[in-house]
């Protein structure tokens, strides 16, 4: 047993240090450590300097031109990234799909789409949930009918996550009502560009553009687009989430949020508060127990011992930190997170903020944008439902 | 960053598990409990094992272990829940090795390790409730020695200990002292506890004392640290069996025809128990991993984790009552002899809000497992 890092993960580290803060602009960085919005452009101009330097696909091994890291030092990547304020990653095309093309794909659908993901020149989005289909994915109705050497896609898929920018698009489609649900699921690649794809905004509570609707109107996909076999689909699905994915806690985001919970309510004056600052104790303590659980996971998987089936324990906590720190944030911010002052939520803004601190101009918008987080990716009920499975049978 | 146990570890937690299951049943520690909460017999057994010098070094009769070493042990006892207070053993032989002098050592270490010797800490005062800087015991020069002055509560095992460990004033400071038990002015007045163990009031009259050191706070806080590194372990044996219990009877127990585990209500509570269960265990460890650290990260390390531990075990014992329904709250039944362990675990070496408190006071700007 040993909590430290051995001396060569330290010296990764401090590599990793010193790369981030050398190439992540710093107007960038400003924004995140603010909550200031993030333009495509933002997310995009990092997503390429990392894929210039081969880490845009951090999690890959070297034979698909991935760092090939352990587990540990991936950790270590996407802490000292988190640390410095860089954006998350967008995970559709180098955490998700990439993935399942690498695993399923045969090797002329490695060698056209890899490249792209791994530089960051094309973004990918997500379809997977329809209105019908929520945390019953498997109930996907979205149809691919096959014709000659093509499909015929028809059908709709929603909160489709920044899908306005999406170039390509993985779909779970149904290709066959045959036997169970999960049976008839093939997994099929999309140009977003295709005559027959609709795109179209749904606007969100914090008022921001972040999630669409995705129609297809007898959408053309040639047949070279299906990943493996026609009805594997979600066993491929699956693939993805099976992987020991530490990142689904986002606790090295966490502690950088909880910095700045600090310094907002030392600014806001609420930290000689002892009823608000024990708040604050608390989700330190949750965010401590957090990193030590991911630490436990990270451990077995290098070790390969003692492996941890805790994946779910890791999404509802990760999930009810993120959406603690931001209900504590504007909470600090007081009467002052109420103003809806949208241009003050952008960087640069110039104006006089009701009372005089633009820093809480974005508060309650983050709250509200938070309480995503124990809905997507498997409801946390869903989560409870896998963790009591494994505990009860 | 490895969280695997060595073989050695391994070994010595199949040893006491195996002492647990054979030699220290539900039935023997019922009779324990009847006849006061505390069996010699059963302290030798755990001495044989060589349970009570793992924290002393081999010179002296130990195992010359340390804090991983003393958690695996004390995950095995909580699973039994062993009423015999063997931390005290580690706090003693830490506290002893690290500041007493040589003719001390030399005459409490080995039997300390061989079990001949109970040495308890004695810090518990009236006015302090969880605080160790509160203090109102008097230490007095009394020829080559000292005399003590003091009423302390809670005294683990207090009227079967050999000795004591005080805290005391000397000379406007907090200084740390062995007392005898058989010395004169010394009169322990013995009690039962929630959880089933034994515990003693001890009036210090004027009675000779031995000082370990002048810097008692710092020598205090070290052993109550090791107590709560402990006693983290302790309650994580406790929750695993607590959790292992409950499963079994909602897998067993049958209402409207079906098993009760098949309720989605109840399945969802019982994932919330893994949950806490593993925050525990993670904090549990992290406890342990920084016993060893520079004293104030070392005290901030134990208010988080004993904060979580606390938190954790009141979930998981209220959980695990509620889920089993009449029978979780009779006598008869194991699960009710956890619940009130728990209990009584969550309050010693500080609550859970006592230990939010510490956290709240010692946050620094930045926060994490290395910070």
């Amino acid at each position: 047993m040993d909590l430290s890092f051995t001396p060569e993960e330290q010296k990764f580290r401090e590599e990793i240090r010193a790369w981030v803060k050398e190439n992540l602009p710093q107007d960038i960085s400003h924004k995140v450590h603010n909550a200031l919005e993030l333009t495509r452009d933002d997310l995009q101009r990092w997503a390429k300097i990392l894929g210039k330097k081969g880490w845009l696909g951090y999690g890959w091994p070297k034979e698909f031109g991935g760092p090939g890291w352990t587990a540990v030092e991936k950790h270590l990547f996407e802490e000292e990234a988190a640390l410095a304020g860089a954006p998350r990653i967008i995970p559709f095309g180098p955490v998700m799909v990439a993935p399942v093309i690498m695993a399923y794909g045969n090797p002329e659908q490695q060698k056209r789409f890899l490249p792209g993901i791994a530089s960051g020149e094309v973004w990918w989005s997500q379809g997977y949930s329809e209105p019908g289909s929520g945390s019953d994915l498997a109930s996907v109705k979205t149809k691919a009918e096959r014709q000659g050497d093509k499909y015929i896609v028809n059908g709709q898929k929603t909160w489709t996550t920044l899908g306005q920018y999406g170039d390509w698009m993985f779909n779970l489609v149904r290709t066959s009502n045959e036997g169970k649900p999960q049976t008839g699921i093939s997994f099929l690649l999309l140009d977003m560009k295709s005559k027959g794809v609709t795109v179209r905004p749904i606007k969100l509570l914090d008022g921001g553009h972040e999630v669409n609707e995705v129609f297809f109107d007898n959408v053309e996909v040639p047949a070279e687009n299906l990943i493996g076999e026609e009805n594997k689909g979600w066993t491929y699905a699956k693939h993805l989430l099976s992987h020991e994915r530490t990142n689904i806690a986002d606790v090295n985001r966490a502690k950088r949020e909880l910095e700045r919970l600090k310094r907002l309510a030392k600014s806001e004056g609420v930290w000689e508060d002892a009823r608000f600052r024990d708040e604050i104790a608390k989700l330190e303590v949750d965010v401590v127990a957090l990193e030590m659980l991911v630490l436990r996971v990270l451990s077995a998987a290098t070790s390969g011992k003692n492996s941890l089936d805790i994946a779910g324990l890791l999404k509802i906590k990760g999930s009810e930190i993120q959406q603690r720190y931001s209900e504590l944030m504007m909470l600090a911010g007081g009467p002052y997170s109420l103003p809806l002052i949208r241009e003050a939520m952008e960087a640069g803004w110039q104006g006089n903020f009701p009372g005089g601190h633009p820093q809480l101009a974005p508060l309650t918008s983050t709250y509200f944008n938070m309480r995503k987080t124990t809905i997507y990716g498997g409801s946390n009920e869903v989560q409870r439902n896998i963790v009591a499975q494994t505990v009860l049978g | 960053m490895d969280f695997n146990f060595s073989d050695d570890q391994q070994q010595l937690r199949d040893a006491v598990a195996k002492w647990v299951e054979k030699g220290y049943g539900f039935e023997r520690r019922r009779g324990i409990e009847a006849a006061g909460g505390f069996s010699r017999e059963a302290w030798d057994e755990l001495a044989e094992l060589g349970l009570g010098g793992l924290y002393i070094p081999e010179d002296e009769g130990g195992l010359g272990m340390g804090p991983v070493e003393g958690m695996v042990v004390m995950e095995e006892l909580g699973r039994g829940i062993v009423l015999e207070p063997l931390a005290q053993s580690f706090i003693a032989g830490a506290l002893l090795a690290g500041h007493a002098d040589a003719d001390t050592k030399d005459n409490w270490l080995p039997r300390i390790a061989g079990g001949q010797a109970l040495v308890v800490l004695a810090y518990q005062e009236r006015k302090a409730r969880y605080r160790l800087d509160v203090c109102d015991a008097k230490a007095q020069k009394a020829g080559d020695g000292f005399t003590l002055h003091a009423t302390k509560s809670l005294v683990p095992a207090g009227d079967e200990a050999d000795a004591f460990l005080v805290p005391a004033q000397l000379d406007g400071k907090i200084a740390l002292f062995l007392v005898e038990r058989a010395a004169d002015g010394v009169a322990a007045r013995g009690y039962g506890t929630q959880d089933g163990s034994r515990a003693a009031e001890v009036v210090f009259d004027g009675a000779t004392a031995t000082l370990v050191t002048r810097d008692g706070l710092a020598a205090l806080e070290h052993g109550v640290d090791i107590g709560i590194a402990s006693t983290c372990a302790e309650a994580v044996g406790v929750m695993d069996q607590t959790l292992a219990a409950t499963v079994e009877y909602m897998n067993t127990r049958k209402q409207f025809g079906v098993a009760i585990a098949t309720f989605q209500a109840l399945r969802h509570r019982v994932a919330d128990m893994k949950m806490q269960v593993e925050l525990a265990r993670s904090m549990s460890y992290y406890a342990s991993l920084k016993l060893n650290a520079p004293a104030a990260e070392r005290r901030q390390a134990m208010a988080r984790a004993k904060y979580q531990l606390g938190v954790s075990m009141r979930f998981v014992g209220q959980q695990s009552v509620q889920l089993h329904g009449g029978i979780g709250v009779t006598d008869e039944y194991i699960g009710s002899h956890y619940f009130r362990r728990l209990t009584q675990l969550e309050m010693i070496f500080g609550d859970s809000m006592h230990h939010l408190g510490e956290v709240s006071a010692r946050m620094q700007d930045t926060a994490g497992v290395f910070a």
